[in-house]
């Protein structure tokens, strides 16, 4: 039991918020959080916060009926009312932090965006490969594995779709009646989506492909994309949060944008224990950082348990200048070995999918994907699904509840629970939490 | 680029109400710039500026999409933070409907004053104005500690009323007793009678019982209100004004919200016909709803953006409505 403390939550992860109410030893707040039919967010927090310390569990993903920025705003107005309740102090706790990844848009040479087109037929028919490619005449389907047998092609004639509708997932004729098509709309602004009728599109094809394509910056200009991370740190700061715990961010840095502390506990414990609990003869297995940047968390784990490391590095080739189907190249060996892929985010799993493809290739006998937040947005489950991971380990900082209905045994998810609970106990009682960081 | 070009108006336009956008564009001669706003597979909001706003004096038009409006809010702060970080001169946030507006006072105990939680987040993005229409309370200015511009629909109501009605036959009616500053300033300006509607009101979106203060008879009764959401208040208010012996009802709301089952409450009721602004995105409810007439403000915001670039006073569009 802990006194003088509460725990508060939004609408993103009620399971999450029980877990760790329970491992607190005490109830959740009361709180009413609804929208109002004009679509602004209603909250109420029907017990007192006056002096307490506050705590509001709300992970930065979509769903349970609501957006992701429905969730944000959510949190901001909770964090206003207990701050004007009188709270003692309020603490954000956000185990998946929203906007945390920088945009990154492929740029060609000459700055102009390549975008690409959402495959618009065959929605539910995905090979593990099914990377729309950019619409263009004479493009061939899977661009990405140069040296590489087209294993599309092949796919299609196995039962991996449902049957209906194209095979496959980018058909040629799409992106030639792009490019005929004179009806692209020149409008920049288009209405906001229906609430709740996002189609399924991968992130970097958007969901109205044809001003997407129309878009054209003007001549001269290299266009400018809003960067958010600043400007939602500043949004929590400004709501009032005091403190922020959050968990495996995308880039370390985005600690430095707060004014507040930032906790930014660590998944690696977690997926560490995993290997060693359930890999067998993890020694002789190689864990894999599927690109670049993320190679530096991969060695930390590598070298933490004595593993062999290697890397996928996308080589983007003066003629391929696409970047999610640029040529990929392990730098490692991989042969006859377990592979144990490590990454701290997985939105719509093209990343990972592609580097077990590879690792296929290069001889792997079984791959492991460990994650620390499974966003799996868009087509990314059914993509899994399809792909050459034979497990996928993800922990709950986002709901996973879908996920694991959907993948199955496929899917291994860790409670992070237990983390957080103990990381708002110590913030509470001001005991140091750097025990967290390293513990295994 | 010579030196006069330096510094002049880049209207943005977020997605939720690119017509009003349009409609402001033209009036002030210039193109809607070049931005595109998305939204990834994740929900996260994508915004990029398609052509240069260093040094600009940048307005950004954003009203509120009526079910979905965290989702522009946020989009508004997103874009006003780009403009900021690409060096933009001056920031304007133009917001018809500011969003929140209702949640203004803490009412309850631990209830959020969102509206000034809007007010923090605008100003924390980088807005440095604001342009807004018909506030719910005039008083959310005080929120904010950058210019508010509080726009009226008045003006536009008073020339819609004289074009339509004789003023000796109308009684301007106020719904609630909050809204009945707005309808005697109206009924001043007519010089007509004026009557009051006092209601109780249990819960949120639910109305009580109404009893009318004032005379309404063989008129024609003219409901005054800044919003109108889901329309009960307006709806019984008219039934309650009939019953008294109105000629007709009709309403005049600056922004129509007509959220959950407005539409078909409206063709339901003994309204008339409800004629509101368009600074909220009306869709396809005109269509459903043969009852709805919209005045259209853009002039009005347009001459206030053009005021504001050339550093004139805009208190002149307190009292008249361009045409």
């Amino acid at each position: 039991m802990v006194r003088n403390i509460v725990v508060l939550g939004g609408n993103s992860h009620p399971a999450l918020l029980d877990s760790v109410c329970n491992i607190l030893g005490m109830p959740a707040c009361n709180r009413i959080l609804t929208k109002f039919s004009s679509g602004e967010s209603r909250c109420e927090i029907q017990d007192s916060v006056r002096g307490k310390d506050v705590y509001i569990i709300q992970t930065g993903s979509g769903g349970n009926g609501s957006k992701l920025n429905d969730h944000f705003m959510d949190l901001c107005i909770m964090i206003s009312a207990c701050k004007t309740g009188s709270a003692r102090r309020v603490t954000a706790v956000l185990p998946c932090f929203p906007y945390s990844r920088q945009p990154d848009l492929p740029y060609k040479k000459s700055g102009a965006p390549l975008f690409k087109a959402g495959s618009e037929s065959g929605k539910k028919d995905y090979t593990f490969d099914s990377v729309p490619a950019t619409p263009a005449p004479g493009v061939p389907r899977s661009a990405g594995f140069v040296n590489g047998t087209d294993i599309t092609n092949r796919l299609n004639k196995t039962s991996l779709t449902n049957g209906t509708g194209s095979m496959s997932p980018v058909k040629q004729t799409n992106g030639e009646n792009y490019f005929n098509g004179n009806g692209i709309s020149q409008s920049v602004a288009s209405p906001m989506p229906v609430p709740g009728n996002h189609g399924s599109y991968t992130t970097h094809d958007y969901e109205n492909v044809s001003h997407v394509v129309a878009f054209q910056a003007k001549p001269g200009y290299k266009q400018w994309v809003a960067q958010a991370g600043t400007l939602v740190a500043n949004l929590l700061t400004c709501a009032g949060a005091d403190h922020v715990i959050t968990m495996d961010l995308h880039d370390p840095q985005v600690q430095g944008f707060f004014d507040v502390p930032v906790d930014n506990l660590y998944g690696r414990p977690l997926l560490k224990r995993y290997i060693q609990s359930h890999i067998p003869n993890y020694k002789d297995a190689v864990i894999i950082s599927p690109d670049a940047g993320g190679a530096k968390r991969a060695t930390a784990i590598a070298d933490g348990m004595g593993i062999e490391f290697a890397l996928i590095h996308k080589v983007i080739s003066l003629f391929i200048t696409d970047r999610q189907n640029a040529s990929m190249m392990l730098v490692g060996n991989v042969a006859d070995r377990v592979c144990i892929l490590i990454d701290d985010l997985a939105d719509t799993g093209n990343t990972i999918t592609r580097a077990a493809k590879l690792l296929k290739k290069e001889g792997a006998t079984k791959i492991y994907a460990l994650l620390t937040h499974g966003v799996f947005s868009g087509d990314a489950i059914n993509r899994i699904k399809a792909s050459a991971i034979d497990k996928l380990v993800v922990t709950n900082s986002v709901p996973q509840g879908e996920h694991k209905a959907l993948l199955g045994p496929k899917l291994d998810v860790l409670d992070i629970a237990p983390i957080f609970g103990e990381a708002i106990r110590r913030v509470h009682h001001g005991e140091s939490i750097s025990v967290l960081f390293n513990y295994d | 680029m010579s030196a006069e070009m330096a510094n002049e108006i880049k209207l943005i336009s977020g997605r939720s109400h690119p017509e009003l956008s349009e409609k402001v564009a033209k009036r002030l001669g210039i193109e809607v710039a070049r931005t595109i706003s998305l939204n990834y597979s994740n929900q996260e909001t994508s915004f990029t500026v398609g052509e240069s706003v260093r040094d600009e004096d940048v307005f950004i038009v954003q009203s509120t999409i009526t079910g979905d409006v965290n989702e522009g809010l946020m989009e508004l702060l997103i874009m006003i933070s780009a403009c900021r970080t690409a060096s933009a001169r001056r920031i304007t946030a133009v917001i018809p409907n500011f969003p929140y507006a209702r949640q203004d006072k803490k009412d309850k105990s631990r209830a959020p004053i969102s509206a000034r939680l809007v007010a923090n987040m605008l100003q924390t993005a980088g807005a440095n104005h604001i342009v807004t229409v018909d506030l719910h309370a005039s008083q959310i200015q005080g929120f904010f500690s950058v210019p508010v511009d509080n726009l009226y629909a008045e003006p536009s109501f008073l020339r819609y009323i004289r074009e339509n009605f004789m003023a000796e036959d109308c009684v301007i009616v106020s719904p609630d007793a909050g809204g009945a500053k707005r309808a005697t300033s109206i009924a001043d300006h007519l010089n007509t009678a004026f009557a009051l509607i006092h209601k109780e009101r249990p819960r949120p979106n639910v109305v009580g019982r109404m009893v009318l203060v004032g005379s309404v008879e063989d008129k024609v009764a003219i409901l005054v209100d800044d919003m109108a959401d889901t329309c009960g208040t307006l709806v019984k208010a008219a039934a309650v004004l009939k019953e008294n012996g109105a000629k007709s009802v009709l309403a005049l709301v600056t922004h129509g919200i007509l959220s959950g089952n407005a539409i078909e409450t409206l063709n339901g009721s003994v309204l008339s016909a409800l004629v509101v602004t368009n600074t909220v995105p009306l869709g396809d409810k005109v269509q459903r709803c043969p009852k709805l007439r919209v005045i259209d403000i853009s002039p009005t915001i347009a001459e206030a953006i053009r005021r504001t670039h050339n550093g004139e006073s805009v208190s002149y569009l307190f009292n008249h409505a361009p045409v």
